[in-house]
């Protein structure tokens, strides 16, 4: 075994045994942010003004009507920019989600994503008090052209000094990070990289820059305005990425995700393991009992749903077994080394994974893009050299499990 | 109107125009003076045909309509028949135009005349027809009459003295046209004793009814009952019903000579009628043909694959229902080492072509791979026998034949002056051969080109509208077959011949198309995991390269919270992607590729 391969088992091993496969996670989403930077397509708007308040409030609505003594394993505030909201708005966010779900009795992970501009030491304390015990710092980049070019509203500095605000009340930080800006210096990268991991953090989100459908920045590129790296480049620096973080003892355990060793989020490994999950909030997604389901996710008709006493559901599906099969392998197959364990699979889908993919998996593994481990406990996960082609593999065995 | 007339009373013609001169409008104005229906039951009567054609679902376009007007006192029957508007049915306008004794050449008083305009009236004028012309939309306040009279006689040689002026919208002027009509237009000659002769000059498919085969009566007359045989095609008909277009079909007695309507004959499919051809009584002695009948002359050719090979019978299937309501659609069974099983399927046109495809897309929801499209080439082979060929991949090894002969079309390019020097050079690259310069007026030209049609169904049209910001307009003559010094470019994938993707060129040309082809097939086919060579070669000599490098890097770098639809959603797609390609060996093809080889642009 390789010496990175063992950081990735290491890394993956310890959180694994906190999950229970029958217990649940809670995200819960806030979609303002301080403005819209220009890669993002998640459902996050620019605050224009309207009122938080009432938005927490229809949060905390559709809380008790879903989340009613849930008493999740692990949490997620995310968004959006939860750090937007007032520290006192926060405060309160926290404690009545609480009341409503009891997770500081039972979440061993309590998560909350927050932006450099708005991190203040406020925010942080109200955030700790309230039972956040990990954050996430959207820090992106280090450099300032960068970080202009994406239309972020902080400097480096600023992003630095909210990852040591967070080291000095969170035993557990995550810095976001983006590479495969247009030119990179693979120098300048692995710089900023290591200047981020120097602070102390015990997991970092390395990813590559993308140009989803509908962004500010794939309208630029497409007029001509900006260009998208080299796919070569791109690759070569996912590879120092994986090789630098190795070094540092960061284990890759997601595609873009490295943790020291048991420091990996419980809460996202919940949706690469398919456990289940219910999503609070505009947008939010949830996996419960067989069932896939997403809220509204413009504010203001989320809130109005609510506000109506209704359900602010947009859409709902009852996977089929063939569906919820590929759906456990396209999560789990993002785990490098743990992949995705068959057994469970096959539990919660009804089919048996290598009959049901058939020959394209023999396939795949005679090309030495998947491999299957030994032992009882069989999984199924891709290889180093798998791993980048992810996609390609996903699609293949969609076109044998829904043709 | 079930009186006859007799032929001194009736006049056949037609109106010619560019698109969107007004030939609808007018139509219409003529229909309110001579419609068959009374002004005062016009409502109702309307109402009832419309109803009626609803229960049986007919939708058939009246190509001809019967009119009946009144000059100085006298009763005539004017039959107005339709012509189809576009080059790649200047056949079918030719045969219309062939049962007219003169044609109404309608021009837009604003736009002046326009490249279908010349070429319509080139067609009128072959035929030793009389020409009306009309300048249409006087009422319009840029109308330019008197410069488009000057284009009149600088361009066709008309005498602008005989022009008539009208606005088809607000009425102005359309009894002149009537009026002119009736004096000018002479009436049909024709021997009523002489046995049966009539011209077919279109046919349309009805579900209930068959085929209804369109005529004009030139000698004799034909009644229910009659027997009746088609020279060309040799086939005998008892005739179930003849009647007019008023313009709601209505039976009759007897058509005569002169007169046009149509025949119903148990006719059960429409390529069994052709366009052009004559039809005489079953019995007594044979009559002579109709000058002018020939096969219709598909130009365009490509090929027709099904993306699933298990959708090969539908797409049979769903080929013969198009063909039922276009009987100038060919097509013949096909494989290719690329694509599978498929059909080569000829057009008259590239209209032609989109219009069909089209139709087939839609009507039969299959999902088609079609080759880009390919002119037919005439080889001179050694043993002294010509062939026609539609596909490259048919063209025989350069050691057998002797020469090849494509298509060439005389051009008609109406353009602003300014416009010249681009145009010009745009032909010339074209392989064009200059044949005059002619001046409409002090503003505007017309060249006209010999250009190899296969040169113009690339994207041709396109360049002359951008060289002439949009105010150029073409049409072109009924082509003939010219010899050139072509070759065949063969495009190899990953070492592989891709026989779909292979074109016949001029040879001067080989170099630069095939490095064309290359670059935009580089484009079009997404990197493979492995690294794939792309070659053009003429005979065994490889002209150009170029690579298509292997991917780098293939996965969703970030996996949203949990919204898993999403993601899913995204990988569908690529799926539904890449089953809609083509595999040529392990390379796998999109359709869009397969049209690379029209990619002019290097
Ligand atoms: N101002 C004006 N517009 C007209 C006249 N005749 C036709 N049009 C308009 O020109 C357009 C094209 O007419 P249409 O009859 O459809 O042309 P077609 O393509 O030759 O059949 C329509 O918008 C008509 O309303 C006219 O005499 N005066
Ligand atoms: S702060 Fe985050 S969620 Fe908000 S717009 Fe920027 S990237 Fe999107």
């Amino acid at each position: 075994m390789r010496a990175s391969q063992r950081l990735r088992l290491a890394a993956a091993a310890a959180p694994a045994e906190m999950l229970r496969e029958d217990g649940r996670s809670l995200y819960v989403h806030l979609p303002f942010c301080t403005s819209k930077c220009r890669y993002c397509d998640f459902n996050s708007y620019a605050w224009s003004g309207q009122s938080l308040e009432r938005h927490v409030r229809a949060v905390l609505a559709e809380a008790r009507a879903r989340a009613a003594g849930l008493r999740p394993q692990t949490v997620f505030i995310g968004g959006g920019t939860p750090s937007f909201l007032p520290a006192p708005l926060l405060g309160e966010l926290l404690q009545q989600l609480d009341e409503v779900t009891g997770f500081r009795a039972s979440a061993s992970e309590v998560t909350m994503e927050a932006n450099p501009e708005s991190f203040d030491d406020a925010r942080a304390a109200a955030a700790a008090a309230g039972g956040v015990n990990r954050v996430s710092i959207g820090v992106q980049s280090l450099r300032a052209p960068v970080l202009r070019a994406y239309d972020r509203v902080h400097s480096a500095e600023t992003a630095l000094a909210a990852l040591r605000r967070a080291r000095a009340l969170f035993a557990r930080v995550n810095a976001d990070l983006i590479y495969a800006f247009p030119g990179q210096d693979p120098q300048e990268w692995q710089e900023d990289l290591e200047s981020v991991l120097a602070l102390g953090v015990d997991h970092v989100s390395c990813y590559e820059l993308s140009f989803e459908p509908g962004t500010a920045l794939t309208r630029m590129r497409d007029a001509g305005r900006f260009r998208a790296e080299e796919p070569e480049r791109g690759r070569a620096l996912f590879e120092r990425t994986r090789a630098l973080c190795a070094r540092h003892g960061f284990g890759q355990y997601e595609v873009s995700n490295y943790a020291r060793a048991g420091a990996a989020c419980r809460h996202n490994l919940a949706y690469w393991r398919s456990l289940d999950y219910v999503g609070i909030g505009a947008g939010a997604a949830s996996w419960l009992d067989g069932e896939r389901r997403k809220n509204l996710e413009l504010p203001e008709a989320y809130e109005q749903a609510v506000r109506a006493g209704k359900d602010p559901v947009a859409e709902a599906e009852r996977t089929d077994p063939a569906t919820t099969l590929f759906d456990a392998l396209m999560m789990g197959l993002r785990l490098p080394a743990e992949g995705v364990l068959l057994e469970r699979a096959r539990r919660i889908s009804g089919l048996d994974p290598a009959a049901a993919c058939g020959a394209t998996l023999d396939e795949l593994i005679g090309e030495g893009l998947l491999e299957l481990t030994p032992g009882p406990a069989r999984r199924l996960r891709a290889t180093d050299s798998g791993l980048p082609f992810l996609d390609s593999i996903l699609t293949r065995l969609l076109a044998v499990l829904r043709p | 109107m079930a009186r006859n007339f007799p032929p001194e009373r009736i006049r056949n013609f037609s109106i010619i125009a560019h698109i969107d001169h007004g030939k609808s409008t007018l139509a219409d104005r003529f229909l309110e003076i001579g419609g068959a229906v009374d002004p005062r039951k016009k409502m109702e009567q309307m109402l009832d045909s419309m109803d009626l054609e609803r229960e049986r679902g007919i939708t058939i376009k009246a190509a001809a309509v019967a009119l009946v007007v009144q000059v100085d006192g006298q009763d005539y029957l004017l039959n107005l028949i339709d012509t189809p508007g576009h080059v790649d049915f200047s056949y079918e306008v030719e045969k219309s135009l062939q049962a007219c004794e003169g044609a109404l050449l309608l021009i837009d008083a604003a736009q002046g005349i326009q490249a279908q305009t010349v070429a319509n009236a080139h067609l009128a004028l072959n035929q030793d027809m009389t020409v009306i012309p009309v300048f249409n939309k006087v009422d319009l306040p840029h109308a330019r009459p008197e410069e488009i009279a000057e284009e009149l006689e600088n361009v066709l040689l008309l005498d602008p003295s005989q022009a008539l002026r009208c606005s088809a919208k607000t009425g102005e002027g359309v009894r002149e046209v009537v009026r002119a009509v009736v004096e000018r237009i002479p009436p049909p000659k024709g021997d009523p004793s002489a046995p049966l002769r009539a011209l077919v000059f279109d046919a349309k498919h009805d579900e209930y009814r068959g085929v209804i085969v369109y005529l004009r009566v030139v000698d004799g007359a034909i009644r229910k009952g009659d027997h009746v045989r088609m020279l060309g095609v040799e086939r005998e008909y008892e005739v179930e019903e003849v009647g007019k277009f008023t313009p709601k079909m209505a039976a009759h007695e007897r058509l005569g000579v002169g007169e046009v309507g149509y025949m119903i004959a148990n006719i059960k499919r429409l390529g069994d009628v052709h366009v052009g051809d004559t039809l005489t009584s079953a019995k007594g002695a044979r009559a002579e043909p109709l000058k002018g009948y020939r096969e219709p002359q598909s130009m365009v050719w490509c090929g027709i694959y099904p993306v699933n090979a298990s959708d090969f019978e539908h797409l049979r299937t769903a080929l013969e229902e198009l063909k039922l309501n276009d009987s100038s659609l060919v097509y013949e069974p096909e494989t290719s080492d690329a694509l599978g099983f498929g059909f080569r399927c000829g057009f008259l046109g590239l209209l032609h072509m989109e219009i069909a495809q089209e139709r087939l897309e839609r009507e039969s929801e299959i999902d088609i791979v079609q080759t880009a499209p390919t002119v037919p080439y005439e080889v001179l082979l050694n043993n002294g026998k010509a062939r026609m060929i539609h596909a490259p991949g048919d063209l025989p090894d350069g050691s057998l034949y002797s020469e090849i002969r494509e298509p060439v079309v005389a051009t008609h390019l109406l353009l602003p002056i300014d416009s010249i020097g681009a145009v010009m050079k745009l032909c010339s690259e074209r392989r064009g051969v200059f044949q005059k310069q002619e001046h409409l007026s002090p503003t505007r030209v017309m060249l006209t080109w010999d250009l190899p049609l296969s040169e113009i169904i690339f994207d041709f049209y396109d360049k002359l509208k951008s060289s002439t910001r949009g105010y150029g307009t073409m049409d072109y003559d009924l082509p003939r077959f010219q010899a050139a010094d072509l070759v065949k470019l063969r495009i190899l994938v990953a070492g592989e011949e891709a026989d779909a993707l292979s074109i016949i060129c001029h040879r001067d040309f080989a170099d630069r198309r095939g490095r064309a082809i290359l670059k935009k097939l580089q484009k079009e086919i997404p990197r493979h995991q492995f690294e794939i060579a792309l070659q053009a070669a003429v005979g065994g000599k490889i002209i150009a390269r170029e690579s298509i490098r292997a991917l780098a890097k293939n996965v969703t770098a970030k996996c949203y919270g949990g919204d898993i639809t999403r993601k899913r959603k995204l990988l569908e797609k690529q799926k539904e992607g890449k089953k809609r390609m083509k595999s040529l060996g392990r390379v796998e093809v999109p359709q869009k590729a397969f049209l690379a080889v029209l990619s002019t642009e290097e």
